[in-house]
């Protein structure tokens, strides 16, 4: 009923290109919080934070992503592969939180980014994937779990 | 049998304690998050927001972050609380894991919160974590050891 499949394999694999990358960027800010490595990643080569807030809120972030969503994910990842419904069920808890967070991303960061990034940059690799994989966490945990696909 | 699923009248006491921290959130934060929303100068007054769109430079670029946290919350947050409720008192699975989600929510923003505003509104933050990130905690200990009471 748990059998790990190709379609829980694609959006573990998607998980880890999508979320890996920023993970491993917000370690940077959280080793040398002011550090030109941590603005080179996150904000762009050569860029300033916008202000104080600007800064603050990345740095909350990341510490709240590595708190609380990078264990989930990598315990949601065991889960699947150690075929426990547990697994499923952090899935989709874990598309939850990106959902929450990229929402939030969308009322008060598009307005600065979206501009100088476009729409495919956007809705793809900086933004886009991250809630395109939430979304589909969330749906395939939670019908995995109800027993409702087998797939 | 441990404590948290020992039956308190209508749920075993683990359940009590995902609905209890599921009021905490939806009273206190998303109806307060509404009232934001609604009249934020008034929400000022009560407590419920820090920042002023009118106040100097900083204090404004936060009210405009709480405003789109505020927005936020309306779409994903909220909704997900009346689902959980709803979903939890019909013994529905679909309850439990909405809320399951609805406490991994409120185990997560007001972390976020505390580490982006510790320094600016310290009491603020002890008390998200003490009203919402504890009992969520415990919400949801308290739901995965009854998680047999949900019927799929």
């Amino acid at each position: 009923m748990y059998q790990l499949t190709l379609i829980g394999w694609i959006l573990i694999g998607f998980g880890m290109i999508t979320c890996i990358p920023l993970l491993m960027a917000q370690l940077t800010i959280l080793i040398d919080p002011k550090g030109q490595r941590a603005k080179d990643i996150l904000i762009g080569k050569g860029e300033e934070w916008r202000n104080e807030t600007h800064f603050k809120f990345s740095y909350g972030a990341a510490i709240a992503d590595w708190l609380i969503f990078f264990p989930i994910f990598i315990l949601a990842i065991i889960g699947m592969i150690v075929l426990k419904p547990w697994g499923y069920l952090l899935l989709s808890i874990a598309g939850t939180i990106q959902i929450y967070i990229n929402t939030i991303l969308w009322f008060t960061e598009k307005k600065y980014v979206y501009p100088n990034l476009g729409p495919w940059k956007y809705y793809t690799y900086f933004w886009g994937n991250f809630m395109y994989w939430g979304v589909g966490a969330l749906i395939y945990g939670i019908l995995k779990i109800a027993g409702m696909i087998t797939f | 049998m441990s404590l948290l699923q020992k039956q308190m009248g209508k749920f075993p006491i683990g359940i009590w304690i995902a609905i209890a921290a599921i009021l905490l959130l939806t009273i206190i934060a998303w109806l307060g998050q509404l009232y934001s929303l609604l009249d934020w100068e008034g929400a000022i007054n009560l407590g419920l927001q820090n920042d002023r769109f009118d106040g100097d430079l900083a204090e404004q670029t936060w009210a405009l972050e709480s405003w789109g946290v505020a927005m936020a919350d309306m779409i994903w947050p909220f909704p997900l609380a009346i689902i959980a409720l709803i979903g939890i008192f019909k013994h529905k699975f679909y309850g439990m894991i909405a809320a399951f989600m609805e406490l991994a929510i409120g185990v997560y923003f007001p972390l976020f919160f505390a580490f982006q505003r510790w320094e600016l509104h310290l009491e603020t933050v002890i008390l998200a974590l003490l009203l919402w990130t504890l009992p969520s905690l415990l919400g949801i200990i308290g739901l995965w050891k009854n998680r047999r009471f949900f019927e799929i």
